[in-house]
Parts: structure tokens; C-alpha cells; sequence
């Protein structure tokens, strides 16, 4: 590329007092970048910043400006080049928001001078790109949280810089006026070929915007580049700790990121549990079994099924036919000797066409293997069936087999707790047990025997 | 609201700016002679004007010599003027100070006093009251000399113990101001019990107060206070932008460190300079900022110049009615002047702040 390195950083170590927050960070950035800086809380992303900005300077590193050291410069030489917009602005004495956004001229003029029409021009354009001049004669401190975090970045746009440092700029904004903002400071990185360093929280705004990222965790750099290398599932893992779904968006293109409430510690069961779902009904249960406990395995499902998506990410395994096609008898065979090992079948409310009606066949021969075998019914069969009855036929003979019809989740999950817990004692106790469970909870001809 | 209203309106802005001036200025000019009227001896004002015109080269020789007395001459030229003009240099001095502290330190109790100028220059009065009586510098008051030294040094003593390697910051040092101000007060304090006689000289010089002025004194803290308050404008802008918080006024190219340092020195050394010259008046450097930013607005460029002229006004004022208002009663008396600020502002700045409440933010 021929593009002009503008911003080095390198080797950059920052403490406070003793306290090492920063550690052995450089990166490179030129003009038209977009970087995202992410990070847990802590991580050393607002130190970072400051040490950009002229404001902390490093133990150790160096930060260079078009190949000059910032902190040989003078402040204002490095102001008339970079903005700031820090997280939070508390502003001593109620100045009009005019006021405040021509303030961002200061670099550009002498001592003495008063602001002239140019600067008036500079700070009027900064104020209409964020739709901030209807505000201008207003108090600052009256203003709303966003309409105030606009008015400091028409600030820092006034400053005209070549980079735009933003410290988590979006804090107070609701998730227009975020898009908004995010879409102008983007349009002025292309346009104007502006640097723009960023500290997002918000990973889905940073994967959205930026062109690149660092990832920090306790003061180093983790992980840097492309959204790709950094935005991994592993990556948010080791570093934020929490499991995350990352993929790319159907409509905006970029990547996004679904983060998974924290894994519950239940302790391991030894019970396993097969699944009958397909068209994303199996989904929500796979992470819920997971998270309880079970050890779980699906089947048959056509790849590129949403079901069979989930299932790759939570890692279960799966029987699995080619796309769109019917589920062959070579297939239904690898899915019944699946179910074999399993402990207990769930069918979900899957709808039936004639591509997948051999599931419904499976889940007749697990009953008839004596696996105990629930069927969720939360919508209807007659709903559900494309098979002109054949389906409804099908799971009629299932619950005459015995099979368990359960409402929804909810009710399958407590079902299944309780023979679980049931079960810890039916290895001394079996018969009594099965006396206990017949009466209401469960229909009479539910056999609970082998695989427990 | 047009944008085109919001422009001119932003143009009108400079000559609004010049016009403030210009009046309080006038302001200034009328209060002075309406007060070189204010006294026990009746002197007209005719001939007050006459004795002023007396003293301008040029246009004294149009001046009426039979409105001149020489009694009125020594009145006015040697008693009146010069506790007016010291009102004008203190009162311009105390509220200059006050905006810069105010300004630097983000905080509305901010004042000129804040970093132990007063109870420094009180010690330091104090003692010289109470061991050095009779004793002159440079044909000044020891009291004179020993109150600006205390000012002066006790700034610098809380201005390094609040220092934190190459940085001072705010909060350490309004709280060493507020601890060494209480430790210098109880010295004054210990003082003034054992001080028998001197008692009564100490009590009034804290009150603060104009009385027995003179000339001399009066041009000895002129230059410390000229000085001052150039220094300090030089950084008006700088003060705005330290309103948006000190790291923002930084990435503005504020040098924030040098900048704060040099505008703490030269405020507290203007404070010094002006406590030196008449005891400790209140109120002056706290309100006077407070009063012309709910007037004209929160832009130092020209809340500066104007709370000097403010302060000034205000002062003479105060001072005129303690010369007075004690006259029915005692026809000599009169009341410190540090009362009459006190009494007479707060009030009018309570009225003030109630009709302002909303827009008023700090």
C-alpha cells in the first residue's frame, strides 16, 4: 500500500505509580483505519487511549506521530492533528453548546484571537453533521446526555483532526442516535481519510465499523488484526469469558456476536439424550440440556438445518444427511444406532414433510427399544403435518406405544430432573420408585427401565 | 430558531462584549466620585470635580480656583481618594482572583482566600501586630509587609504539599487549603489570647477595612497586582477551556500543569497583595465572579475584566456605606468594611440566584 504510516506505536508500557496497566503494546495505523480497541474492564483500553492522546505518558515505548515522538511535540502542535471524545465530560459553568464546540478551534488560533467566520463556518458544519446546531445557543448542562455526547464530538470534529480518538463514545446514546454517529465518524474514515481509534464495549458496534481490532487482556495485546483473527468465538472466550456465538450477519455482512449466558456449573449426569428436532426447534433445548447437565445427541438432521448450526457450535453429535434431501435409509440406520446409546429420546414439534417423516419412524423404534421417549407437542400436529396424516398416524401410534407427551420445555425439563433425581436412588430402590412416578406425573405405560 | 439568527447573534457578540465594558467602566468612574461625596465633612460636588480637574495636567488651567479649598483639597486628595482607590485595587484584586480560583478549580466555593493567603497573611499580621510595632520596611507598615510574606509563603506551603510528583491536583489541593487555612486559624487564634493590648488591632485587621490608607501603601501592592492579573488574562481562553475538565483542555493543547501553576501563583499573589493592604474582607472574591457570570455568562474573556470592574464598583460601595452608616449613632465610628460586603451581598446574591436558579450550573 502506498498509503502514508501515520501513527506508530511501539513497545508503549504504561503505570500508574508502580502499577503496570500497559504492557508492550504496538501497533501500527494509518490513514482511513478504523480500529476497534476491546477489552474487558480493566484491561489497560482507556490507558491506551490516554497514552495516545499526549495525556499519560509510558514508563516506557515510544508514540509517534508522522514519524515525530508526541511527546516531544507541544500539546497544541498535537491537538491541531488529534481529537478527543472521552467517556464522560462534566462541564464546569453552562456554556452554550456554540460555545463549547467553537472551543475546539483553540489549536488553530493565537492567544488572543477571537473566533472569526471561518471557525464559525468550521464549528456550524461540525454541528449540522451531528445534528447538534438546533442546540446551539442552548446551555450545555441542560442538554440530554446524547444531545451533549453530540455536541462534544461536533467538538472534536470542529478540531478538524487527522485522528479521532473515541473512548467509548457511545455510552449515553440510544441505539439510533449510536448508528448515527458510528455511520458519520465511519463516512469521515473513507471520506476524509481520517484515523479513528476506538474503545467499543460494545463488540457488535465495533465488528460493524471497524476495519480492525486489538483485543487487550491484563495490559497486552491479545489478540490484533482483521475483525476475523480477532472476533473469534475463542478469543472472547479466553479473554472475556464468556462462550459466544460469532458469525456473520445475513443483512449487514459484518460479523456479529451472541454472547451465551455464563456456563452453569450443574454437575455432569450420566444420562444422555438424543434428539428428534430440525428447523431450529431443537436449538434452544440443546444449549438448555447442556447447561443441566445431560450429555446430548441429535438426529437426523439435513446440514445447514439451524438445529444442525447449533449443534456443530455446542459441539453434539449429530447424524446428518445432505442438504435439502430426504433422509436416506443408509442415514436413518447411523440415526437409530445413535439412539441405541442414548437414555432417553425427545422429539421436538418439528414439522413433518415427506423428507424427514422417517424421524417420527425413529422415535416409534426407540419406544419399542424400551428407551423411555418424550414428544414436545407445542404446536399441534395438524399444524405441523405435510404428510397428508401419515405424520399424525405416526405420532398417534407413539403415544399408544407409551411415549410421553410433555407441553413444552418447561415441562419436559422437570420431568426429566425428576427421574433424574428419582433415578440416583432407583439403583437400590427400582420398584418403589416406579410405583412413585406412575400416578399423575406421568401416563400409565411409561417404562422407566435399562439405560439409567 | 434561524441559523442565520444564531450567527449574527454569535457577531454580536464581540461588540456586546466591548459596550459591558464600556459601561461598567462608566459604572466604575461614577461610583468613585459619588463617594469622594460620602463623608463627615460636606464638600460639594462642584468642587470635588473641581479638585480632580485640579490634579490632570492640561485641564487645570480651566479649573475655577475659588471652588478649591485647601481644607477640601487635603480631604478629598489625601483621606477620600486614597481609600476609594485602594477599595477600587482590592475589590478589582480580590475578584480577580476569585475568578481564576473559581475557574481552575471547577468548584463554586472556590475563592481567593482558598489556598491559605488569608490565614497566612493573618498570621503573619497578627504577629507582626503583636512583637513588631513600630518597626518599618522600605517606609511600609511591618503588618503591611508581614501580612503579604504570610500570604505569599503559605500558598507555597500548600501549593508542595499538595503536589504529587510533577502533577497538582484539584481535590488535594482545595483539601491542604482547607487544612492548613484551620491550622493558621488557630495560630491566629492562640495569638490573639495571649495578645492583651493588641487585641483590639488584630480583631479590627481581620474585619478588614480601609481606614488611615495611604498613598504609599497603596503603590507598594499596585505593581504585585498589575502584574497578577496581565499574567492571569494572558490565560483566559485557557481557563474556558478548563471548564470542559483539565484532560480535555490538554488534548486542546492547554499545557494544563503549567497553565494551573501559573494562574494559582499570580491569583494568590494579587489575593496577598490586596489582604496586605486592608485585613481580610469576605465575600468579595467568592460572590463578585458568581454575581457577573449569572449576568453576563461564563465566558472568562469577558468574566474576567468585567468581575474586576465588578468587584471594584462593589467595594467602593460597601466602603462608602461603612463610612457612613454608623454616622446617626457615633459620629466618628465606622463599621470594618468586610461587614458591609458580607451584610449588603449575600442577600442580593441569593435574589439573584433564585430568579437564575435553572440556567446556573456550576
Amino acid at each position: 500500500m502506498l498509503n502514508l504510516v501515520l501513527l506508530n506505536v511501539d513497545g508503549v508500557e504504561c503505570r500508574y505509580g508502580s502499577i503496570k496497566v500497559l504492557e508492550n503494546i504496538s501497533l501500527s495505523v494509518k490513514e482511513g483505519d478504523f480500529v476497534g480497541i476491546l477489552g474487558p474492564n480493566g484491561s489497560g483500553k482507556t490507558t491506551l487511549l490516554k497514552s495516545i492522546s499526549r495525556t499519560l505518558k509510558p514508563y516506557r515505548g515510544t508514540i509517534l506521530l508522522n514519524e515525530a515522538d508526541i511527546y516531544t511535540l507541544k500539546g497544541i502542535e498535537v491537538a491541531r492533528q488529534m481529537a478527543v471524545v472521552p467517556q464522560d465530560t462534566s462541564i464546569g459553568f453552562s456554556f452554550a453548546a456554540l460555545d463549547v464546540v467553537l472551543m475546539g478551534r483553540n489549536p488553530h488560533m493565537t492567544r488572543f484571537q477571537m473566533e472569526g467566520e471561518k471557525d464559525l463556518a468550521i464549528a456550524r458544519k461540525a454541528m449540522q453533521l451531528t445534528n447538534t446546531w438546533r442546540l446551539a445557543e442552548r446551555p450545555i448542562n441542560e442538554l440530554s446526555g446524547g444531545e451533549k455526547q453530540r455536541v462534544i464530538i461536533a467538538r472534536a470534529l470542529a478540531q478538524e483532526p487527522k485522528i479521532l480518538l473515541l473512548d467509548e463514545p457511545m455510552t449515553h446514546l440510544d441505539i439510533i442516535n449510536q448508528l448515527e454517529i458510528m455511520d458519520l465518524v465511519k463516512n469521515l474514515c473513507v471520506k476524509e481519510k481520517l484515523i479513528i481509534l476506538a474503545v467499543f464495549h460494545d463488540l457488535n458496534l465495533a465488528a460493524r465499523y471497524c476495519t480492525s481490532a486489538i483485543l487487550l487482556k491484563n495490559g497486552a495485546i491479545f489478540a490484533a488484526g482483521g475483525l476475523d483473527e480477532v472476533l473469534t468465538s475463542e478469543n472472547i472466550k479466553n479473554v472475556f469469558r464468556v462462550n459466544a456465538i460469532v458469525k456473520k450477519h445475513l443483512v449487514t455482512n459484518s460479523l456479529f456476536v451472541l454472547p451465551l449466558s455464563p456456563q452453569k456449573s450443574s454437575p455432569a449426569k450420566k444420562c444422555s439424550i438424543h434428539l428428534i428436532c430440525g428447523a431450529g426447534t431443537g436449538t434452544a433445548l440443546m444449549k438448555v440440556l447442556l447447561d443441566e447437565g445431560y450429555s446430548v445427541t441429535a438426529g437426523v438432521l439435513n446440514v445447514l438445518d439451524t438445529d444442525f448450526e447449533t449443534a456443530q457450535f455446542l459441539k453434539i453429535p449429530v447424524t446428518t444427511e445432505a442438504p435439502f434431501s430426504p433422509i436416506t435409509e443408509k442415514t436413518h440406520n447411523a440415526n437409530l444406532a445413535m439412539i441405541s446409546k442414548a437414555s432417553t429420546v425427545v422429539l421436538t414439534s418439528v414439522p413433518f414433510g415427506f423428507g424427514n417423516l422417517q424421524n417420527l419412524e425413529a422415535a416409534l423404534a426407540a419406544v419399542d427399544m424400551g428407551i423411555p421417549t418424550f414428544a414436545i407437542e407445542e404446536v399441534p400436529i395438524e399444524r405441523r403435518d405435510f404428510t397428508q396424516g401419515k405424520a399424525q398416524a405416526l405420532l398417534a401410534e407413539l403415544k399408544n406405544k407409551g411415549a410421553v407427551f410433555v407441553k413444552n420445555q418447561n415441562e419436559l425439563l422437570s420431568l426429566l430432573n425428576v427421574s433424574v433425581e428419582k433415578l440416583k436412588i432407583a439403583k437400590e430402590e427400582r420398584d418403589r420408585i416406579l410405583d412413585h412416578l406412575k400416578p399423575e406425573e406421568t401416563p400409565k405405560k411409561t417404562k422407566f427401565r435399562g439405560k439409567w | 430558531m434561524g441559523t442565520d439568527e444564531v450567527e449574527s447573534t454569535y457577531f454580536r457578540r464581540t461588540s456586546r462584549w466591548k459596550l459591558i465594558i464600556i459601561l461598567l467602566i462608566l459604572a466604575l468612574i461614577v461610583t468613585i466620585i459619588v463617594s469622594l461625596n460620602v463623608g463627615y465633612a460636606q464638600i460639594p460636588f462642584p468642587n470635588i470635580l473641581a479638585i480632580l480637574t485640579k490634579q490632570i495636567p492640561l485641564l487645570n488651567s480651566f479649573v475655577d480656583s475659588s471652588l478649591v479649598l485647601p481644607r477640601h483639597e487635603l480631604i478629598i486628595l489625601q483621606l477620600r481618594l486614597p481609600r476609594i482607590i485602594a477599595g477600587v485595587v482590592v475589590g478589582a484584586a480580590l475578584a480577580s482572583s476569585g475568578v481564576v480560583y473559581q475557574g481552575v478549580f471547577k468548584n463554586p466555593m472556590a475563592d481567593s482566600y482558598l489556598l491559605g493567603v488569608s490565614s497566612g497573611a493573618a498570621v503573619g499580621a497578627s504577629l507582626s501586630m503583636l512583637f513588631g510595632v513600630g518597626f518599618s520596611v522600605f517606609g511600609l507598615g511591618l503588618v503591611q509587609v508581614a501580612a503579604f510574606v504570610g500570604g505569599v509563603s503559605t500558598m507555597f506551603l500548600v501549593y508542595n504539599i499538595a503536589r504529587v510528583g510533577s502533577k497538582v491536583p484539584v481535590t488535594m489541593l482545595l483539601l491542604c487549603g482547607l487544612a492548613v487555612n484551620f491550622f493558621m486559624y488557630s495560630i491566629v487564634a492562640l495569638l490573639e489570647v495571649i495578645a492583651g493590648e493588641s487585641l483590639h488591632s488584630i480583631v479590627i485587621w481581620l474585619m478588614g477595612g480601609f481606614s488611615n490608607v495611604l498613598w504609599t501603601q497603596i503603590w507598594a501592592v499596585l505593581p504585585f497586582i498589575t502584574i497578577g492579573m496581565v499574567v492571569a488574562y494572558f490565560y483566559v481562553r485557557d481557563l474556558n477551556l478548563l471548564a470542559l475538565g483539565e484532560e480535555t483542555a490538554q488534548n486542546l493543547g492547554v499545557n494544563v500543569e503549567k497553565v494551573k501553576t501559573r494562574l494559582l501563583v499570580f491569583a494568590s499573589m494579587v489575593a496577598a497583595a490586596a489582604v496586605s493592604l486592608c485585613g481580610l474582607i469576605g465575600f468579595v472574591g467568592l460572590m463578585v465572579p458568581h454575581i457577573t457570570r449569572l449576568v453576563i455568562g461564563p465566558d472568562h474573556r469577558i468574566l474576567f475584566p468585567a468581575s474586576i470592574i465588578t468587584g471594584a464598583i462593589y467595594l467602593v460601595i460597601c466602603d462608602a456605606v461603612a463610612r457612613v452608616i454608623m454616622t446617626p449613632f457615633a459620629s466618628s465610628a465606622e463599621l470594618p468594611v468586610g461587614i458591609i460586603t458580607m451584610l449588603a451581598g449575600a442577600p442580593f446574591f441569593i435574589i439573584l440566584l433564585k430568579r437564575k436558579k435553572q440556567s446556573y450550573s456550576l
